[in-house]
């Protein structure tokens, strides 16, 4: 019963689970529960009560395909370019919704963090769930579709994709957990980070192959977190080309590299983030 | 003697306040990156007490003397500069005319949201609904987006969540002022019935007589510091004492941040 003495022993926030398994079971329903309910009301504030509304946010990158794809398709002749841009397409919109909606993520929860002791890293993970679902919608609609043509990647590099996509996910994690918190001191970072991800979208191979630049350079274009993931997906699912292991060593890196420099940036700015909002 | 709840312990609090306004990245780069002077405001000074189980603890002091910063830092939405809070029981804090809503979200999602937020799990949300409605009188509007509330409704609402989502340490602040006097006489019930549950209460308020009533004990906040702890009568009467002998423009430097 709610309001009995005693329940409230225990806290979403510092579970005191006292490493029972019993209260490690408690304090996972607790947080399980918590995402979901931030996830639904997410939601349902963003598309007005209606869960039809997600069609919206799947109109969005199909609209932003099918004009690229009409234009550029004169440009680049070649006929897996269809391919090429959708793939890429359907990364880059994860990765530009992904961290646009990350930078705000706490300012849009002021309303909570001001009022009661939130664990942040959840409030901010959860912002990136609509992104997250437009991304598996897309892909799983594009590996359908490669199987029914009689183009289904191999086992191994269909566990490729996957693992890319998580590397992806790792990389606008740890960037929205930094600047969600960054944003609260330095209230521009949304419109610097919308200037960013502008030039960034051409920086990215995703409207032209890669093969087009001098190698040279492409070092330099793989430092941007996206282009290596477009690229190696690219290679896996439609040339058949499991990129190397140097190459995968390269991503591994990376990803480590912005984990450690978002989580230290979160860890050091989370603490005093109520005192800003 | 029963060990404390609550340990507060030599906190410390100040407030560093730029000399110059910059809060963008246009504003620092048009300021060449220019290190800025910064005033730092002591809103809290070596604060220590203790709560013990079942105990109600009214907190008063006139505005600006650091009682909202101290909520928030036993709350855990602060962290103090020094010292530390010491909490052996989960705390369900209202702070400031009610918890946090979403004005795009109608009351239901908005409590199960901020119910989650304080350790209740979705089965107890749906079962206290009903109750949590008609302790605010607003079964009728359960479905209107909150934006469309007026704050006499939000604050009603926020109360009638504290009340049935409360955890061992309730705080409140200023609970007594909200809504019409059908609605504080419920309030004033159910906080009763909270008390001979064996609930923990800080009581924060302007109300010698709320104070006096309903509180055991009291402390008194000036300027960041606790300058009595008392039994709450004797509080009461020194807080309007204080307040009558007080010059009228009080120098409130402290106003904003208190």
């Amino acid at each position: 019963m709610i309001g009995e003495f005693g329940r409230g022993a225990r806290t979403a926030i510092a579970p005191t689970s006292g490493g029972t398994p019993d209260g490690l079971i408690a304090d996972c329903r607790a947080s399980v529960e918590l995402v979901w309910t931030l996830v639904r009301t997410d939601f349902k504030a963003r598309y007005h009560g209606s869960m039809n509304g997600f069609l919206w946010a799947l109109l969005k990158p199909a609209m932003m395909f099918a004009v690229l794809m009409t234009v550029f398709s004169f440009l680049f002749q070649d006929p897996r370019y269809k391919l090429n841009l959708i793939v890429g397409l359907c990364l880059w919109e994860f990765f530009a919704d992904a961290t646009k909606t990350g930078v705000v993520a706490l300012d849009a929860k002021a309303f909570l963090i001001k009022k009661v002791r939130a664990p942040l890293w959840v409030l901010v993970l959860s912002s990136m769930a609509n992104a997250l679902l437009t991304l598996a919608v897309f892909s799983t609609a594009i590996v359908a579709f490669l199987c029914i043509s009689g183009q289904a990647p191999s086992a191994i590099n269909l566990l490729c994709f996957g693992a890319y996509i998580v590397a992806l996910v790792v990389m606008v994690s740890a960037f929205a957990l930094a600047a969600s918190v960054l944003f609260l001191r330095v209230r521009d970072l949304n419109q610097v980070w919308d200037v960013v991800v502008q030039a960034g979208f051409f920086l990215a191979p995703v409207i032209y192959p890669l093969g087009i630049v001098p190698e040279r350079f492409h070092f330099y274009f793989y430092l941007w977190p996206p282009t290596p993931i477009v690229e190696f997906s690219r290679a896996a699912l439609l040339t058949g080309i499991t990129p190397t292991s140097t190459a995968h060593a390269y991503l591994a890196l990376e990803v480590v590299a912005c984990l450690a420099i978002g989580v230290l940036v979160f860890r050091r700015f989370a603490p005093r983030a109520a005192e800003y909002v | 003697m029963s060990r404390a709840l609550l340990e507060v312990r030599g906190v410390s609090k100040a407030f560093s306040l730029p000399s110059v306004r910059r809060n963008t990245v246009r504003e620092h780069v048009f300021a060449g990156f220019r290190p800025r002077a910064h005033q730092r405001h002591v809103v809290l000074d070596d604060v220590s007490f203790d709560v013990k189980p079942g105990e109600a603890v009214g907190l008063m002091g006139s505005n600006g003397c650091g009682k909202s910063t101290l909520l928030k830092i036993v709350s855990g939405i602060f962290v103090p500069d020094s010292g530390h809070v010491v909490r052996r029981a989960g705390i369900t804090p209202i702070l400031e005319l009610g918890v946090g809503w979403n004005g795009e979200l109608d009351a239901v999602d908005n409590v199960h949201l901020i119910g989650s937020l304080m350790g209740l799990s979705l089965p107890e949300l749906r079962n206290s609904l009903d109750e949590i409605l008609a302790f605010a009188e607003l079964e009728a509007f359960a479905n209107l987006k909150v934006k469309h509330y007026s704050s006499g409704m939000a604050a009603r609402l926020a109360y009638a969540v504290a009340f049935q989502a409360v955890r061992e340490v309730l705080i409140l602040d200023e609970i007594f002022a909200v809504g019409d006097a059908g609605f504080r006489r419920r309030c004033e019930e159910r906080y009763q019935q909270l008390r001979a549950d064996g609930h923990t209460i800080i009581l924060v308020s302007h109300d010698p007589r709320a104070v006096r009533t309903f509180c055991d004990r009291a402390l008194l906040l000036e300027h960041g510091r606790i300058t009595m702890d008392a039994p709450s009568h004797q509080v009461s009467e020194a807080y309007l004492t204080r307040l009558h002998a007080r010059p009228p423009v009080d120098a409130a430097p402290l106003a904003h941040v208190g």
